[in-house]
C-alpha cells in the first residue's frame, strides 16, 4: 500500500534536460573560473592515480607473461646478436673514453659549459593514457612529491617525450609532441636554422609528425636531426627530436615545411625520464 | 536504489580498465570505450533516467581526470545514456542482440560527438580519414569487449532482480494472507 505513494514518477525528458542544463552550467562555470576548480580536479586525480598505477602493474605482468613464450625464440637468437655487439660496443666505449677525457681538457680549456649534459633526471612510469585515442597525453607515477614541476622536460631513451602540462601529488600529465596541440621550437643540429615541430594526427599514421617554419634558404636535407632550440621558453636547448624527411617549399616560397620521425617510439613508452630543470632555472643560471 | 553503489563501483573498474590496462593492449591504436558498454548496459537494463545518471557521473569522470573543462563529457556521455535508455521499453534478459547493436550504435554517436566538438573546432574536417582510422575500429573493438562484459553484467542484474521479484512474491503472499484474514 505504501509502496505506490513513496514512488515519486520523475519524467525522464526532465531528467536530461535537467542534466544538460547542469553540463552547460559547469561549461561555463569551469571555464570561467578554471582556477578555483583545479583543486577538485587534483584531488580526484590523486585518488586515481595509486589506483592506475596498481591495475597498470597487475596489467603489464599479464601481457609481459603472455608475451614471454612467444618471444622466448626471438629472445635467444637476439642475445647472441646482442652479444656480438656487446663485444663491439665495449671496444668502441674504450676508444671514446679516452676520447672524452681529451674533449674535457679541451672544454676546460675553452671554459665551454656542458649543462645539457648532466640535466637532473627522475625516472617514472607510465600509468594511464587519455581514454580516447585521439589525444596524445599520458599520466606518469611521479608528482610533485618527487620534485616535479609544471613545463618540465620529458624523455625517453635519448629523444624528447614531451613536456608536464599538470602536476598533483603523486601523478603528473605529460603531453607528448605529437599531439595535435603541442608545438615545439626546433633547429637543424648541422645549419642551427629554426623550424616549429607540430603534432599531427592524420600524419601520425604513417610515423610523422610536421615541421613548419624553415628558412627558404636553410641548406637541409633528408635524415637531418632536428633539436631542441636555444630560443624555446619551455624546452631545455640541445634535446634531439627527430628526423626530418619530404622537405617541401611552401606555396609563399618563404619558408618551407617537411615531415619528421620522432626519435622515440611513442607506440612503447613505458618508462620515461623526466628532467628536474627548468628552462627558466637555466636562464636564471646564465644570467 | 541499493544498486547505486555497486554501478559506481563497475563504472571506476571501467574507468581503470579503460585507461591503464586496455592501453597496454592496443588493437590498431585504439582503446574499447569501456564506459560506453557500462552506460548502454545499465540504460538497455534499467530505463532513461538510470542511463542518464550513470552517463552524466561517468562524463564527470573524464572531465575531472582528462577533461580541459568539466561538463562537456558529463553532456556527451549522458545523451548517450538517455538515448539508449528508449531500448528499455524492448529489454529482454534472454537478448543477447539488442545491447550489441545499442553500443556499436553508441560508440559511432559517441565519436561523431566528439569529432564535432573536438576536432570540427580545432580545424580538422577530414571526417573520412578518422572514420577509417578511428572510429571504424574502435567500434568494432568496444563490441568485440562488449561480447565479455555485457553478460557479467546481465548476470549482476538478473541476481538482484530475482532477489527483488523474490521479496515481492513474499510480500505479496503476506498481503493475501492478511487480507484473509480479514475476511
Amino acid at each position: 500500500m505504501g509502496r505506490k505513494t513513496k514512488k515519486i514518477q520523475i519524467s525522464p525528458k526532465l531528467v536530461y534536460v535537467l542534466v544538460t542544463i547542469v553540463c552547460i552550467a559547469l561549461i561555463v562555470l569551469s571555464y570561467i573560473f578554471a582556477d578555483k576548480l583545479e583543486p577538485v580536479k587534483y584531488a580526484i586525480s590523486n585518488c586515481f592515480a595509486p589506483m592506475q598505477r596498481g591495475i597498470d602493474t597487475f596489467g603489464s605482468k599479464i601481457t609481459d607473461k603472455l608475451h614471454m613464450f612467444s618471444d622466448i625464440d626471438d629472445l635467444i637468437e637476439e642475445n647472441e646478436k646482442l652479444k656480438a655487439e656487446l663485444e663491439n660496443v665495449k671496444s668502441e666505449n674504450q676508444m671514446l673514453t679516452q676520447e672524452k677525457y681529451e674533449l674535457n681538457w679541451f672544454r676546460d680549456l675553452y671554459e665551454l659549459d656542458m649543462q645539457y649534459l648532466d640535466y637532473r633526471k627522475v625516472a617514472a612510469r607510465v600509468i594511464s593514457r587519455d581514454p580516447n585515442s585521439y589525444i596524445n597525453e599520458f599520466v606518469i607515477d611521479k608528482g610533485s612529491e618527487d620534485g616535479i614541476a609544471v613545463d618540465m622536460n620529458v624523455m625517453s631513451g635519448n629523444g624528447l617525450v614531451g613536456i608536464i602540462t599538470e602536476v598533483g601529488k603523486n601523478w603528473s600529465k605529460v603531453r607528448s609532441i605529437i599531439d595535435d596541440k603541442s608545438s615545439v621550437s626546433g633547429m637543424f643540429l648541422t645549419t642551427s636554422d629554426k623550424c616549429i615541430v607540430k603534432g599531427n594526427l592524420e600524419l601520425l599514421d604513417d610515423g610523422y609528425i610536421n615541421v613548419e617554419m624553415i628558412n627558404a634558404n636553410a641548406e637541409i636535407y633528408d635524415n637531418y636531426e632536428v633539436v631542441t632550440s636555444y630560443i624555446s621558453d619551455k624546452y631545455l636547448p640541445g634535446i634531439l627530436i627527430g628526423y626530418i624527411s619530404n622537405i617541401t617549399a611552401d606555396t609563399d616560397k618563404f619558408s618551407k615545411h617537411a615531415y619528421l620521425t620522432p626519435a622515440v617510439d611513442f607506440n612503447h613508452i613505458d618508462a620515461v625520464l623526466v628532467i628536474t630543470t627548468l628552462r627558466e632555472s637555466l636562464e636564471g643560471l646564465e644570467e | 536504489m541499493w544498486q547505486i553503489p555497486i554501478v559506481f563501483i563497475e563504472v571506476i573498474i571501467a574507468y581503470l580498465l579503460q585507461t591503464a590496462v586496455f592501453t597496454d593492449i592496443q588493437m590498431a591504436g585504439v582503446v574499447p570505450d569501456m564506459l560506453i558498454i557500462i552506460i548502454c548496459a545499465i540504460a538497455y537494463m534499467k530505463g532513461r533516467v538510470p542511463g542518464t545518471a550513470t552517463g552524466f557521473f561517468c562524463g564527470l569522470l573524464v572531465d575531472c581526470t582528462y577533461g580541459s573543462v568539466i561538463g562537456l563529457f558529463a553532456f556527451m556521455y549522458a545523451t548517450i545514456g538517455y538515448f539508449c535508455g528508449y531500448a528499455n521499453k524492448i529489454f529482454d534478459r534472454d537478448d543477447y542482440t539488442m545491447p550489441y547493436v545499442l553500443i556499436g550504435l553508441s560508440e559511432l554517436i559517441y565519436n561523431l560527438m566528439y569529432f564535432v566538438f573536438f576536432m570540427v573546432l580545432n580545424g580538422k574536417l577530414n571526417l573520412g580519414w578518422y572514420m577509417v582510422k578511428y572510429i571504424f575500429p574502435k567500434i568494432i573493438y568496444t563490441v568485440f569487449v562488449s561480447l565479455l562484459f555485457y553478460r557479467l553484467l546481465n548476470m549482476q542484474n538478473n541476481f538482484f532482480e530475482s532477489r527483488k521479484n523474490r521479496f515481492k512474491k513474499i510480500k505479496k503472499e503476506i498481503d493475501k494472507e492478511i487480507v484473509n484474514e480479514n475476511s
